[in-house]
């Protein structure tokens, strides 16, 4: 049992980082239709950009944090939007599909080369003690990360129901046309989730870099997996994001230590097989119907 | 005094189709125009070049002697024009109650509320006046995508009222909607014509409607107009009689 708990709880913090890369799917894909096949890249950059800040720069691990969450708004939300979501999407879904692969593979290679091809260690938020929660043994950054990023989602939902903004941009994904006509300014309400996506993030890749090392080709398996969790929930629901990324953190965790270590890395695409057989719109989702 | 809006030899050509053809009326203000015509006359790509949604071909669209050239429909919503569309808009995930606020909000408050502030943004009131205004007080918290049709055109109605627009273009307010419903929403409009001087601009299918609710008529034929006038007139205009009966 005492393992059980302890599965849970460091599958749980692994899932909350996942829901935060598959909320930017979401995010991305209610506010304008776009599938970034570059999410995982985008959790993988920004704790190079923290790691270049500490060795260039010489900045210390908040500062090089600030600089890096100024660098992913400007460059993950702002330039991504403008120099290749905004000329692209005119010409259908696949062309940006493609694009973002295509930039995908120009992060992951530039890091390689620029950087470093070696994992590099990044500096731990908190410390590496252990309580004891119920027998269990458990770790406080466990804890710390799965307070962090369901605060962040907190923060998130209450941004978009409580208030104006939040409120036009919900207005603008379900129907922009609408919203437009109604004096609500579209594109900028695109560019804030475009912005929201970046800080999210870099908020997944400050956490999860002190567990796995900062590699330029850890997106390939976060961006599978936040894709997975995103459909396993529902695409077009935040709530379903958070619900897949949490459930696939914990079965990854408890299919590892009670099935076979060796299948680990199946379980999530076994579990969007099922889905998407029994319940397409995912756990969450609700079933879209679209004019082509 | 100025016209409210007014459309000087506006065109939009697709290829070789003119569906707008050198379209030149104004609008004067307080008054219910209806835009007629047979389906595929460029009534609602007019309505669409108006408002910015499509770039015209050719022309000049004055609102308040302004001329609104380049203004995104946002723009254009903040200058007090408002429109409503052929099918139906409402923002379905939301309660009626929050559509409408939403519908007003954009007018109010400073940078800060308008990014931090809280959803109702003060128009509870007044939102809850212009539910009552359409009859719509024991839908208020339901969500929008459960009305019935006819509930939802209401709905969008109020919407665009919402801002206290100076002009509101209605795409076609009557097109499926049961009579009972339609003599309702043509008392509302006219109610809210005379209460607050609003000015209408009213493409509709439905003849009886129109006739009823305008007080002057144009009528366009392939992109072009072919007759404008008082509704009796345009009723009996041979050319009209034409357009409608041999096209």
């Amino acid at each position: 049992m005492t393992e059980f708990i302890q599965l849970l709880i460091s599958g749980l913090a692994t899932g909350s980082i996942y829901a935060l890369a598959a909320i930017g799917f979401t995010l991305l894909w209610q506010a304008s239709q776009t599938i970034n096949f570059a999410q995982g890249e985008f959790v993988m950059l920004p704790a190079f950009f923290v790691l270049a800040g500490m060795h260039f720069l010489g900045l210390g691990f908040g500062p090089a944090i600030l600089l890096a969450l100024v660098a992913s708004l400007l460059i993950l939300g702002l330039t991504f939007k403008r120099v290749i979501i905004d000329p692209l999407l005119p010409h259908g879904v696949l062309p940006v599909v493609i694009a973002t692969i295509a930039l995908g593979i120009l992060m992951k290679e530039s890091v390689k080369q620029f950087y470093s091809a070696e994992a590099q260690p990044f500096p731990a938020l908190f410390s590496e003690r252990t309580i004891t929660v119920l027998g269990a043994v458990v770790s406080v950054q466990d804890i710390a990360v799965l307070l962090i990023s369901l605060s962040a989602v907190g923060l998130l939902q209450f941004f978009l129901t409580g208030t104006k903004t939040g409120r036009c941009m919900q207005a603008t994904a379900q129907n922009p046309a609408v919203a437009e006509i109604l004096g609500v300014n579209v594109k900028r309400m695109i560019l804030y989730t475009f912005l929201i996506n970046a800080a999210l993030a870099l908020l997944a890749s400050v956490l999860i870099s002190p567990i796995y090392l900062a590699k330029f080709n850890n997106g390939e398996t976060l961006g599978l997996i936040a894709f997975i969790a995103a459909i396993v929930g529902g695409f077009n629901q935040i709530r379903g994001a958070i619900a897949g990324g949490l459930l696939i953190g914990v079965i990854d965790n408890l299919a590892a230590a009670y099935v076979s270590a060796q299948y680990r890395s199946a379980i999530p695409l076994i579990l969007l097989i099922i889905i998407i057989l029994i319940r397409p719109q995912g756990l969450l989702g609700k079933a879209e119907g679209r004019t082509v | 005094m100025n016209p409210v809006l007014s459309v000087k030899g506006v065109s939009k050509h697709f290829g070789g189709l003119k569906a707008v053809d050198d379209v030149t009326f104004e609008v004067r203000r307080g008054e219910i125009l209806g835009l007629i015509g047979p389906n595929g006359s460029g009534k609602s790509t007019l309505f669409n070049c108006i408002l910015g949604q499509l770039p015209a071909s050719g022309g000049k669209v004055e609102v308040d002697g302004r001329d609104v050239a380049g203004l995104r429909p946002c723009d254009l919503n903040l200058l007090g024009v408002g429109r409503t569309f052929q099918m139906l808009q409402v923002f379905p995930e939301m309660t009626v109650l929050e559509n409408i606020i939403l519908a007003g909000q954009e007018h109010k408050g400073t940078m800060f509320s308008r990014l931090f502030g809280k959803p109702d943004a003060g128009l509870t009131d007044e939102a809850k006046r212009m539910i009552e205004f359409f009859r719509l007080t024991h839908q208020t918290n339901e969500k929008a995508g459960s009305l019935s049709y006819g509930q939802q055109k209401l709905l969008d109605a109020a919407m665009a009222f919402m801002a206290g627009p100076k002009l509101v273009l209605l795409d076609e307010p009557a097109g499926g909607v049961n009579l009972t419903m339609l003599a309702h929403l043509k008392e509302r409009l006219k109610a809210f014509n005379e209460e607050r001087g609003a000015t209408f601009v009213v493409i509709e299918h439905n003849m009886e409607f129109v006739m009823s609710l305008c007080t002057r008529i144009i009528v366009l034929a392939n992109g072009r107009i072919i007759a404008e006038g008082e509704p009796e007139a345009v009723r009996n205009d041979p050319q009209v009689i034409e357009a409608y009966l041999g096209g």
